[in-house]
């Protein structure tokens, strides 16, 4: 950073202004991380293409599938991590509640006021935790823990032997094909990623997150209303994450909590292998789809490699525990 | 002979040089002040000094021989000390363990009895040999505080004090106790290297004065050669009048904000003030004084302030930033890093935060319009336009504070603008820059209310000065009836004034 001590002041009474370089030093963690990035997405194409049978019909649309429930979480995690709330360890417990209020709420009044119910349901449980963040002030993440608590011990009154089916006259057949060669879910979390990254882009709201997750307290400073931001970014990560959890009970005809088991795990390790800052203010949609892909890709791989489920949770865990190593140098001030 | 002899110390940070070519000596007995603006220099040379950065070039003699430094511990066994700016005591531990913290001289069993006599020795120098040794530091006032550090410096036998800013949080009273306590340690031949921005304890104290600008050494003088005028000339490194740009006497076109009995808790009580188009109103007062929560309290940032405040006659209500905001009050803080700048986010970002609703089109943003309004708002504080995507964080202090100020311009009409310590860690251009920008609001129609701690600046800057003590106003000064020594009376003896 070079800089003249006096600049030049013309007669205008403006002043020219002051020429500032990016120091090389600043540069070096980004590079470094660019690298790590770089073979490891060169070793997961090739253990991907050279494991048998992952180029296979069956196999790109189960990774699809996959991508489809882990993403849509995943985006609405990214809203709540931008603004600076870290992360919902609840948002996993929503998708199984969500899928159980869908089934219940169709059985009782239809197809239609399934999703409504289960849409109104998902984003006012997710509001109301916003709320709680943005208003009082409180930790988001003591607040995700208690909400995962309450949505467990409220369905656990709801559902007494753990899953409840889909009324036998109930046809979800519509729901469960492809729409232009690729599954409807897909379909469905291309469309949630395409919003999101409106929401984020395009709307004044969406800048106000990126501003509260940058310095909330600067963020106070200039006027944003820092608590509706913070329970909008809530309730729209709620609305993004009911998709899964519907999607989930149309494909087995039937919801328990334990299909939301896992994905908030899935999904922060989606949102960080994208490169959202996990402190904040820095992020994007896009990338969230980018980290959902490779995390889909990893899990399919596991599964054609014959690895069993305990594998998935412990390389999810190396996948955070990697990428914030990573970030860390990069972005401590 | 002298204590230390620096010679041609350089110290560069990537490319930023930080100290180039710096020579100085001192002798036993002398209290050398270590004058210039932040940037100058100040702190890379003391750290230098102390082991905590190795100089690129040039040499430090300490009693004639020359040593390289390698680290503080090894300046402390040389017999240099450091009072750092912020105090570095443990709150629960003792005086005298606080006292011994850190030290090399203490093994790990260790004969109690001698490091407590000789903490008691090194208090009782300062005048303070009746203290109890084993309460916690946190028993103590911050001057107190202080002078349980220069007594840490002693008992380790420094025999070169560096003392950093160690009145920037002192009340008057215990001021005067460490000026006479450096005063007495000079007698007994200490040296003191004492950096600190209040002119007024420098042509108190100090025997010498240096001089830093941007890094190099500008002048050595004895201090009763030198005025006040001369020094910040030295400092600046352009004539005292030039820096600040005339007030343009504009028409009156009335006043912009009024506030009637404003009262904070503990803060403020009490106080009333009008703030007129076109004027900068200066709040004056020490820390503590609570002028710099008058400011916040207005900006809608203290929830339990009360008080009848009016924006062009229509009342305002305190305690909430969005509504303040919405009737034209801005604020900028004095915390830049923490409560200004959004250091992720872009340069224009920063430039249009708070305003992204009113740059819509159908309720979305129109990217377009930002960033020709975010290109017109970087020219207008003279910020480079090439760098409206570059992270703010990235920018210097002072082009930082500049965004802060590219944020209150274009507002659909001119409102009322607060800032606390608006030049705060700036360079001596920027500080121009931002004085000229300051200039610009009121010319449109601004109404500018401002705190600083620095009174050259008050007496610069300020067309209305209104001087503060513990939380009361104490008088209201126009134009030609500002003096220094005026202000400084109000915001230190305010019975005088009054009277």
């Amino acid at each position: 950073m070079s800089q003249s001590a006096q600049p030049p002041i013309s007669d205008r009474g403006l002043v020219a202004p002051v020429q500032e370089g990016t120091s090389a030093r600043a540069d070096e963690p980004r590079n470094y991380v660019g690298i790590v990035r770089a073979v490891v997405l060169v070793v997961l194409a090739a253990v991907a293409l050279t494991t048998p049978g992952f180029l296979s019909q069956p196999s790109i649309l189960s990774l699809l599938t996959t991508v489809s429930f882990i993403g849509c979480v995943a985006v609405g995690m990214t809203l709540i991590t931008i603004s600076g709330n870290i992360m919902s360890f609840a948002l996993g417990a929503l998708v199984g509640a969500t899928a159980m209020v869908f089934i219940l709420a169709a059985n009782w009044g239809g197809f239609a006021f399934g999703l409504i119910a289960a849409l109104a349901f998902a984003g006012l449980t997710n509001a109301l935790q916003g709320f709680l963040i943005g208003w009082l002030r409180a930790n988001p993440i003591i607040v995700s823990i208690a909400a995962l608590a309450l949505i467990y011990g409220v369905a656990e009154a709801f559902a007494a032997h753990g899953t409840i089916y889909a009324a036998a006259g109930a046809n979800y057949g519509g729901f469960k094909g492809r729409v232009a060669g690729i599954p409807v879910e897909f379909a469905v979390f291309l469309c949630v990623t395409a919003l999101a990254q409106f929401i984020l882009s395009l709307t004044p709201f969406g800048r106000h997150l990126f501003l509260i997750g940058s310095s909330f307290r600067a963020a106070e400073a200039v006027g944003v209303r820092t608590w509706r931001a913070i329970t909008g970014a809530y309730l729209w990560a709620g609305l993004f994450t009911a998709p899964a959890g519907i999607m989930l009970a149309i494909r087995y005809d039937a919801a328990s909590m334990n299909y939301g088991i896992g994905y908030e795990y899935e999904a922060i390790a989606a949102v960080l292998v994208g490169g959202t800052v996990i402190k904040g203010g820095e992020g994007s949609v896009l990338r969230t789809l980018a980290g959902a892909i490779i995390i889909g890709v990893i899990q399919v791989v596991l599964v054609l490699q014959g690895l069993r489920t305990e594998w998935q949770y412990l390389i999810a865990g190396l996948i955070v525990l990697g990428v914030i190593a990573l970030q860390t140098p990069g972005t401590r001030d | 002979m002298d204590i230390l002899t620096v010679e041609g110390l350089s110290k560069s940070f990537g490319g930023v040089r930080a100290l180039r070519d710096v020579s100085l000596s001192l002798r036993a007995g002398e209290i050398r002040a270590i004058c210039g603006e932040n940037g100058a220099g100040k702190s890379t040379l003391v750290k230098s000094l102390m082991g905590i950065f190795t100089p690129d070039a040039g040499s430090i003699t300490i009693d004639g021989v020359r040593q390289t430094m390698r680290g503080p511990q090894h300046a402390q066994a040389l017999g240099l000390g450091l009072v750092a700016q912020e105090l570095s005591l443990a709150p629960r531990l003792s005086v005298l363990d606080n006292i011994w913290l850190g030290s090399s001289e203490v093994p790990v069993f260790h004969r109690r009895r001698a490091l407590r006599q000789r903490a008691r020795n090194a208090l009782e120098t300062l005048g303070a040999g009746d203290w109890d040794l084993d309460i916690p530091a946190s028993a103590l006032s911050i001057g107190q505080q202080q002078l349980v550090e220069i007594a840490r410096l002693l008992a380790r036998n420094a025999r070169l004090l560096i003392l950093d800013e160690p009145t920037a949080t002192l009340t008057d009273t215990e001021i005067a106790r460490i000026l006479d306590v450096l005063k007495t340690l000079k007698a007994r031949g200490h040296a003191v290297l004492y950096i600190s921005h209040r002119l007024g304890e420098v042509f108190d104290l100090c025997d010498t004065v240096t001089v830093l600008r941007n890094g190099e050494h500008v002048a050595t003088r004895p201090v009763h050669d030198m005025t006040r005028e001369r020094l910040i000339e030295l400092m600046l490194g352009r004539p005292f009048g030039e820096m600040y740009p005339a007030s343009a006497a504009g028409p009156d076109i009335g006043d912009a904000l009024v506030a009637d009995k404003l009262n904070v808790a503990g803060m403020v009580r009490d106080l009333s003030l009008v703030a007129p188009r076109g004027t900068i109103l200066c709040i004056a007062g020490q820390i503590g004084s609570g002028a710099n929560v008058v400011t916040r309290a207005l900006a809608g940032l203290v929830p339990g302030a009360t008080g009848r405040v009016s924006v062009d006659g229509k009342p305002l209500r305190l305690g909430s930033v969005p509504h303040c905001v919405e009737r034209g009050v801005l604020f900028l803080s004095e915390d830049r890093a923490a409560e200004g700048i959004f250091h992720q986010r872009s340069v224009l970002e920063n430039l249009l935060a708070g305003s992204f609703g009113a740059h819509t089109r159908f309720r979305m943003l129109d990217w377009l319009r930002l960033k020709r309004v975010g290109a017109r708002l970087a020219q207008r504080v003279a910020v480079d336009q090439r760098r409206l995507a570059a992270a703010a964080g990235k920018l210097s202090g002072g082009n930082q504070q500049k965004l802060l100020f590219g944020r209150a311009i274009e507002r659909p009409q001119p409102g009322v603008l607060l800032m606390n310590e608006p030049t705060r860690g700036i360079d001596v251009g920027a500080r121009a820059d931002i004085y000229r920008i300051m200039r610009e609001l009121c010319s449109l129609g601004y109404a500018l209310i401002m705190t600083t701690s620095d009174l050259e600046e008050v007496v610069g800057i300020a067309d209305i000065v209104v001087t503060m003590y513990r939380g009361r106003t104490v008088a209201r000064y126009e134009r030609q009836s500002i003096a220094m020594a005026r202000i400084l009376a109000d915001i230190t003896h305010p019975v005088q004034a009054a009277a």
